[in-house]
């Protein structure tokens, strides 16, 4: 950012919220009215990358993208030339914001995670600054049927406030819960749809009589006839919570958010959600080894959210030998949609959405499809691709600025964009700058040190010797987890750049 | 007349029976007495008692009380230096300067020339006024029929502790074990009875939104909790609206009366609160959206500790909050790696009706004004530190007319200290409840 426009924005775009403590729980305010963005390379994700174009945003939604933009007099202009600018990343899952993953409950579709929710979560902060604008907040995998799920933005000091869609998908886990097997699991979403049929039966006999009593008239038809007519007389009021919600996934108002953490949970799945009727409207999450139904979920041609760890290994028990498969390659050779999450349990490079993408890349997948997957299809997923995913007109203004190629890991994320609000910018993120001066003093300290300890060695050694063979400087050196051998694949990214 | 509020008829028996014993005893104001009968009964037992039990009879009519400071804490937050209060039968008679109250003839004038009077604290969370083992009833997640009524255990230990800390009056509440653990009670550290000591009930619902219930089964989490928690709340306001339904006439079928919804009216009637068990971030903001923002009760936000205070551009969006911080007064924030007073963020973000709690005996009751002083060391204000312990609380309470401040007509709650009562070298000396001495520090060795 440049320094003219510091000001203007702090004051302009930054809502007057609370900096003093934790996560900078920033209060939503109303986005600016007119900016433009200019000079930047864009990445649509829909459609071709532009140099130098123009992004204009008029109320937090963007109404132009292109080369031959013109900014309005009455619009701010913000000159992002030599940065590249990305839709705002999607994450397509995740329980972090809330306190725990699950209930212990097994069957409770009447939760919504709005209840649990914790704005403040360090987590939130973090997306931002790793680019991510939007995150699908849905309870895990430890049950049968879970709750309610929402998509937020990473601003906002209530779950009210940083939501952008409630009410979007229900979880529901065909692998076993923790101490249960399969026939239980299976035998339990078995039961709670009878149950469900049984409420809605006994619903509609009572609505029937109901609607005869006000008539002064008695019940004329037997209780299979009276069902059948009340169901028309139920209204979606009349429904229990956890009722209700079942209802909605079943009439296709809610996706069902399938975890299939086996291969062998890929065909229990797809019966299900043909028999319940909402195989239209099912996303399959995916675990390590799933891939390995690979054909029957290309037959069910629904998209899918991989898993955190994209390689599935196998260690050979006679020889020990471990084999690698690229998940992402698998499934995309398949022809299915997928969504990438990133890896919080890495330490290491996988935990940015980035580097899942580029590593997806280095296999094989077109840029094109790796972009999409940290981007567009997680908002398709959630039933919001009209709005979210890539930068068109019409859509909302989540944009992330990068120093340089998002998928080059020597980029920054510059800035993020929430509803054209300024949410982000690196050079005032006061945690990021206290690590990297951290950083520095280490680095200084190791400098000392190896001083030292070249003056140390220097002293003892003959001085004949010296300067006759030059010593590898720290740039000479290769870089840690370089390629080495052949076969072997490298395994993890430097890290260098973040 | 009655003192306990609305309850069930069975209970109403009970105190009536209790009664009997106390008059005899005793000879106090009775509470449930039979009105024709009532006045000349208790002439004839005061009588006796009088004559039997000088020291226990009602004190002295009037009392005059000359001191060096007087913190009112009224409306126009009067500081009246050299001046004189009067008490008349428990109640304050007059309040003024010692130059302009005339002293009247007969009355006992307690002469502390160099010492402050303030209005008698108010402690807004506190399990130390019943019996230890009542605290936590651990039957359902939600419990909306306990009552901690029946767990005050007047002249315990823990009475005298309020007392010697200038702690008149206190809401008894039941724990945080579960989502909600009771009605609450808001009783004088008084000497005496149980009528003596009950001056509200109910006085508060405890919720507990997370931060200890979720030890309940095999653990339960947030979603479910507020969700249960909702669903509680919820038919309880539903047997309100069928009720006043009814008696609008808009409906003609009279609901069936429900003893464990029923005391609920008066919550969502505003006559009560909810004392919140809340702290951190999410739990407070919780707090805050779900039962004063959906259900429009009157909430006290008790301990609102660790970074809760972060909440309070949320807070300003709804009305009839109050926020209590105790006893934990500082917050470490390990991102910023500084400490923080939690009542100088609170106050800092804008908000004003701040209190202090102890949650006693966590703290001990007697130490409600170090909890104020450390407040203070942290950067808040001595003033509104006085505030938050007397008036503030009362407000809360909805007893602002009885408690809290001093001016004429209010009860004669107060204590008698050597100074400024948040400084922690000042001593309570002596402590009044309803215009009776209950403690005197100068006879006693034990000083806190």
């Amino acid at each position: 950012m440049k320094p003219k426009f510091r000001g203007l924005l702090g004051a302009a775009l930054l809502a007057a919220g609370f900096s003093f403590a934790g996560r900078q729980v920033v209060r939503a305010s109303e986005p600016p009215a007119k900016i433009a963005l200019t000079g930047a390379r864009v990445i649509p994700v829909a459609g071709e990358e532009m140099d130098s174009a123009t992004i204009l945003i008029e109320h937090g939604r963007i109404t132009a993208v292109g080369k031959d933009v013109k900014v309005p007099f009455d619009a701010m202009e913000i000159d992002c030339s030599g940065k590249v600018i990305m839709p705002g990343l999607i994450e397509p899952q995740s329980w972090r914001g809330l306190d725990v993953p699950n209930e212990t409950l097994p069957v409770a579709p009447f939760l919504d995670v709005a209840d649990a929710m914790d704005p403040s979560r360090l987590y939130f902060e973090d997306a931002l600054r790793d680019g991510i604008t939007t995150i699908h907040v849905i309870q895990a995998d430890n049950t049968v049927i879970g709750g309610l799920s929402r998509a937020v933005r990473s601003i906002g000091l209530t779950p009210d406030e940083m939501a952008v869609a409630t009410n979007i998908a229900l979880k529901l886990s065909v692998t076993p819960r923790s101490g249960w097997d399969r026939m239980q699991q299976m035998a339990t979403f078995r039961e709670t749809f009878r149950e469900l049929e049984e409420y809605i039966g006994n619903l509609a006999e009572q609505k029937y009589e109901e609607s005869l009593s006000k008539q002064n008239k008695k019940v004329d038809v037997g209780p299979a006839e009276a069902r059948e007519r009340g169901r028309k007389l139920i209204t979606d009021a009349d429904y229990d919570d956890q009722h209700r919600n079942l209802m909605r996934l079943k009439r296709g108002d809610l996706i069902a958010w399938i975890n299939v953490g086996a291969a062998m949970d890929v065909a229990p799945a797809l019966k299900l959600a043909t028999e319940h009727g909402f195989f239209e409207k099912a996303v399959f999450a995916l675990g390590s080894e799933t891939f390995k139904a690979i054909g029957e979920l290309k037959k069910a041609g629904r998209p899918v959210v991989l898993p955190e760890d994209l390689f599935h290994r196998e260690r050979d028990s006679v020889t020990g030998e471990i084999r690698e498969t690229f998940i992402p390659a698998k499934i995309h050779e398949a022809g299915l949609m997928f969504a990438l999450q990133p890896n919080p349990n890495s330490s290491m490079a996988e935990r940015y959405l980035t580097y899942q993408a580029a590593l997806c890349v280095r296999h094989g997948i077109p840029r094109q499809t790796a972009l999409e997957a940290i981007t567009l299809n997680a908002a398709k997923m959630m039933g919001l691709g009209d709005r979210f995913g890539s930068i068109e007109a019409g859509k909302v203004a989540n944009l992330t600025v990068y120093s340089g190629d998002p998928l080059d890991f020597n980029s920054w994320v510059e800035q993020v964009y929430i509803d054209g609000i300024l949410a982000y910018d690196r050079s005032d993120d006061p945690r990021l700058e206290e690590l990297l001066r951290l950083e520095g003093v280490a680095k200084k300290a190791d400098e000392a040190k190896r001083k030292a300890a070249e003056e140390a060695k220097k002293e003892s050694a003959p001085p004949a010797e010296e300067g006759a063979k030059p010593k590898p400087t720290e740039e000479a050196k290769p870089a840690e987890g370089a390629p080495p051998a052949e076969n072997a694949r490298p395994r993890r990214g430097t890290g260098g750049g973040r | 007349m009655n003192r306990l509020g609305n309850q069930s008829p069975q209970e109403r028996t009970e105190c009536t029976q209790g009664e009997s014993e106390m008059r005899v005893n005793c000879g106090q104001r009775s509470m449930c007495m039979n009105q024709r009968s009532g006045p000349a009964l208790l002439c004839l037992l005061s009588l006796f008692a009088a004559i039997c039990f000088p020291h226990l009879a009602v004190a002295q009519e009037i009392s005059a009380y000359r001191v060096g400071k007087i913190i009112t804490m009224n409306e126009k937050d009067e500081v009246i230096n050299n001046a004189v209060l009067i008490v008349r039968d428990g109640k304050i008679a007059e309040i003024g300067k010692a130059s302009q109250v005339q002293i009247p003839e007969g009355a006992e004038v307690i002469e502390m020339s160099q010492c402050w009077l303030v209005p008698g604290f108010v402690e807004l969370h506190n399990h130390s006024a019943g019996a230890s083992t009542d605290l936590h009833d651990y039957v359902y997640l939600t419990n909306p029929d306990l009552r901690t009524l029946e767990s005050v255990n007047p002249g315990t230990e823990n009475f005298k502790l309020a007392r010697a800390g200038g702690v008149t009056s206190a809401l008894l509440i039941s724990g945080s074990g579960t989502n909600m653990s009771g009605l609450g009670t808001v009783i004088k550290f008084a000497e005496g009875q149980m009528d003596d000591v009950v001056l509200k009930f109910p006085g508060s619902i405890k919720i507990a939104q997370a931060g200890n219930p979720e030890r309940y089964w095999y653990r339960v989490g947030r979603s479910f909790m507020n969700y249960n928690t909702r669903q509680t709340l919820a038919a309880a306001q539903k047997y309100h609206r069928a009720w006043l339904d009814f008696e609008s006439g808009k409906s003609t079928e009279q609901p069936l009366f429900d003893p464990i919804y029923d005391p609920f009216r008066d919550l969502f009637r505003g006559k009560f609160i909810a004392s919140m068990h809340t702290q951190q971030f999410q739990v407070v903001m919780m707090s805050i959206l779900m039962i004063q923002g959906e259900f429009g009760i009157k909430t006290v936000l008790d301990h609102s500790t660790f970074d809760g205070y972060k909440n309070a551009p949320t807070l300003h969006d709804h009305k009839d909050i109050v926020t209590i911080v105790g006893p934990r007064q500082l917050y470490f924030d390990p991102t910023q790696r500084r400490i923080f007073g939690i009542a100088q963020r609170w106050w800092q973000g804008a908000v004003r009706t701040l209190g202090i709690n102890t949650d006693s005996p966590v703290i001990p009751q007697e130490e409600l004004s170090y909890q104020a002083a450390m407040a203070c060391y942290y950067g808040w204000r001595t003033y509104e530190a006085i505030r938050g312990l007397t008036r503030i609380g009362a407000e809360a309470l909805l007893l602002e007319d009885r408690i809290g401040s001093l001016s004429p007509g209010k009860d004669a709650d107060f204590c008698i200290w050597s100074g400024d009562p948040i400084d922690p070298r000042s001593v309570c000396w002596i402590t009044v409840i309803d215009g009776k001495v209950v403690r005197d520090a100068r006879n006693e060795l034990r000083r806190f």
